[in-house]
């Protein structure tokens, strides 16, 4: 009785939806009419084949969650080792970088996209005063700089969250055996080297993992600065998904797209599972 | 570990440590470049059209032109988007913690048949993104009739927001001491009393955590609510700012004032409550 209406609106709104969409990739149908068509895997060698922006939007996803799993994390590490210190006003600096994971990733494309602004926005502006003219760019306008122009958004955006975990993880370091360490004569590079990292390496993985899974849910971002544009330079693979079967009124090659980024999720996602999982139980 | 007495100094030394003093101004260089893009949104959401044109990004705002506010509010229909938000979050996001509470609750203590399959099932639901999936969740609600409705937004908000909560809430109650909850069930309390009178008062603090975050996230959704309310009548915050964009791009002043109003609610919640964000983020992912 506790326990069913959690189980019944889970699997009526999360997990059967997850298995309706393996049956619309085999279908041809628009989403709202009766008329529903069998037609094997032809979406798929469409989407796969015939479809020119599937594979940008391919690429784009893996420059993308590539980047994310690189410097956000990196980023965040650094202010986290920074912010572990005995030094003045840590705790205002920790709620400034982490401020921007708590507003609306929506807005933040809002600001992001204005600071952009070819003629009066923040970056323009500030090159001009510089007198560095020669690097003033149509930042979300050229197709060859857009991609990277949102990432420095995200970037802003997402490094405040890894800061936090690793700013717990480094909590968990025994300051024990970082005493120890100083007395056997460590020095401070050596202490970071053989007591904090190794210590550090589920918090790590943690961190990686979720850095990797939250890149798949960067569609607000891309959305409101770009809607994909220009000449689908920042398309992904989750949005576009979500235009063909929304806006181009084709169900079955936007499930199959979605059937091909879940194949994709689950494999990350189920080793990293198990791990948890027996961390899970080994808390116990 | 009290920082401010003496800082700038390794733990138990007496000297100022040179590098943690260089540490602390990259730390300060970093923080206004974070900072900056605030400054930047605040001081243009003060200034008319002609002065955002005509002065330098960073300087403040000579005359304030409060009227950005007032017309953004009107003509990006903040007046609708705000109650919706409202009734939306305040629905959803106590009702949520309620029934992952309870799931968690009976996962935890109650033994029955499949219910590892379950807690299985759920935990697989906490990785995957549902913006993957917008369409299936569309045709879901649809085959309900319950596009453009407060329901058929709150039931899916739910549905992907169990996972989260079930495993945190599982992973603290299972810690809950055996002997209490099976004193009281022989007793003859119900498991419903045992939960109402024994683990939720235990676990208010984590409970606490879980509310705020969920608050934010549900007041900030934008891809679902995207393609389940339609209807400019049932549009949430970050649809109304995402179309007073597309459609006052050029009136830089009232857009930013609209960006204000749309982040402020979510920051203020944050300053109030900030040290819940940190226990509610890390007692999932990093258990020390």
């Amino acid at each position: 009785m506790l326990l069913a209406p959690a189980v019944l609106v889970y699997a009526v709104f999360a997990f059967y939806p997850m298995i309706d969409v393996i049956q619309f990739s085999f279908m041809k149908w628009n989403g709202l009419n009766a008329d529903k068509q069998w037609v094997g895997l032809d979406n798929y060698r469409y989407v796969l084949a015939v479809d020119p922006v599937f594979w940008v939007a391919f690429r784009n996803t893996l420059i993308w969650t590539a980047l994310s799993v690189i410097f956000p994390p990196l980023i965040g590490f650094g202010l986290a080792l920074g912010l572990n210190q005995n030094i003045p006003g840590r705790s205002p600096l920790r709620a400034l970088f982490y401020m921007p994971v708590i507003i609306a990733p929506i807005a933040v494309a809002t600001m992001w996209r204005w600071m952009f602004d070819p003629f009066f926005g923040l970056f323009n502006s500030l090159l001009t005063t510089a007198g560095w003219t020669n690097l003033i760019q149509d930042w979300l306008g050229d197709r060859n700089v857009a991609l990277y122009s949102v990432f420095i958004g995200y970037v802003w955006e997402v490094a405040g969250f890894s800061m936090v975990l690793f700013l717990a993880g480094l909590q968990g370091v025994s300051q024990t055996l970082i005493e120890a360490a100083r007395i056997d004569g460590a020095g401070r590079f050596q202490v970071f080297r053989y007591v904090t990292l190794p210590a550090l390496r589920p918090t790590v993985t943690i961190v990686l993992i979720l850095s990797l899974i939250n890149s798949l849910k960067a569609f607000d971002i891309v959305y409101g600065m770009t809607g994909g544009g220009p000449a689908q330079s920042t398309q992904m693979l989750a949005m576009w998904a979500y235009t063909q079967a929304m806006q181009l009124g084709d169900f079955g090659r936007g499930s199959a797209i979605s059937v091909v980024l879940l194949l994709i999720t689950v494999v990350i996602v189920v080793p990293y599972l198990r791990w948890t999982l027996k961390r899970h139980e080994a808390y116990q | 570990m009290s920082g401010l007495a003496s800082p700038f100094r390794q733990a138990g030394a007496e000297r100022v440590d040179p590098l943690l003093v260089a540490l602390w101004i990259t730390l300060i260089i970093v923080a206004v470049i974070w900072i900056a893009p605030f400054v930047f949104i605040i001081f243009t959401s003060l200034k008319s059209n002609a002065t955002v044109m005509g002065s330098g990004a960073f300087s403040p705002p000579t005359s304030v032109a409060w009227e950005n506010f007032t017309n953004a509010w009107r003509r990006g229909n903040f007046g609708t988007t705000v109650v919706n938000s409202t009734i939306i979050t305040v629905i959803k996001v106590p009702l949520g913690l309620m029934i992952s509470a309870m799931a968690a609750y009976s996962l935890s203590r109650i033994q029955f048949w499949g219910h590892k399959a379950i807690f299985l099932a759920i935990v697989f639901g906490t990785m995957i993104p549902f913006q993957v999936m917008l369409a299936p969740i569309f045709k879901q609600v649809n085959s309900f009739g319950l596009i453009n409705t407060y329901v058929g937004i709150i039931l899916p908000y739910l549905a992907f927001g169990v996972p989260y909560q079930v495993f945190i809430l599982h992973g603290f109650f299972k810690d809950v001491p055996k002997e209490l909850s099976e004193a009281a069930l022989i007793d003859g309390a119900s498991h419903f009393t045992v939960f109402r009178r024994i683990f939720l008062p235990v676990s208010l603090p984590v409970l606490a955590a879980l509310l705020i975050l969920d608050f934010v996230a549900t007041w900030n959704e934008f891809a679902m609510a995207l393609v389940i309310l339609q209807d400019p009548q049932r549009w949430t915050l970050p649809l109304g700012l995402m179309s007073f964009q597309s459609q006052f791009a050029r009136d830089y002043g009232q857009l930013n004032a609209a960006i204000v109003m749309t982040v402020l609610p979510a920051a203020i919640v944050y300053l109030i409550f900030q040290r819940y964000f940190v226990s509610g983020l890390t007692s999932g992912a990093v258990k020390e």
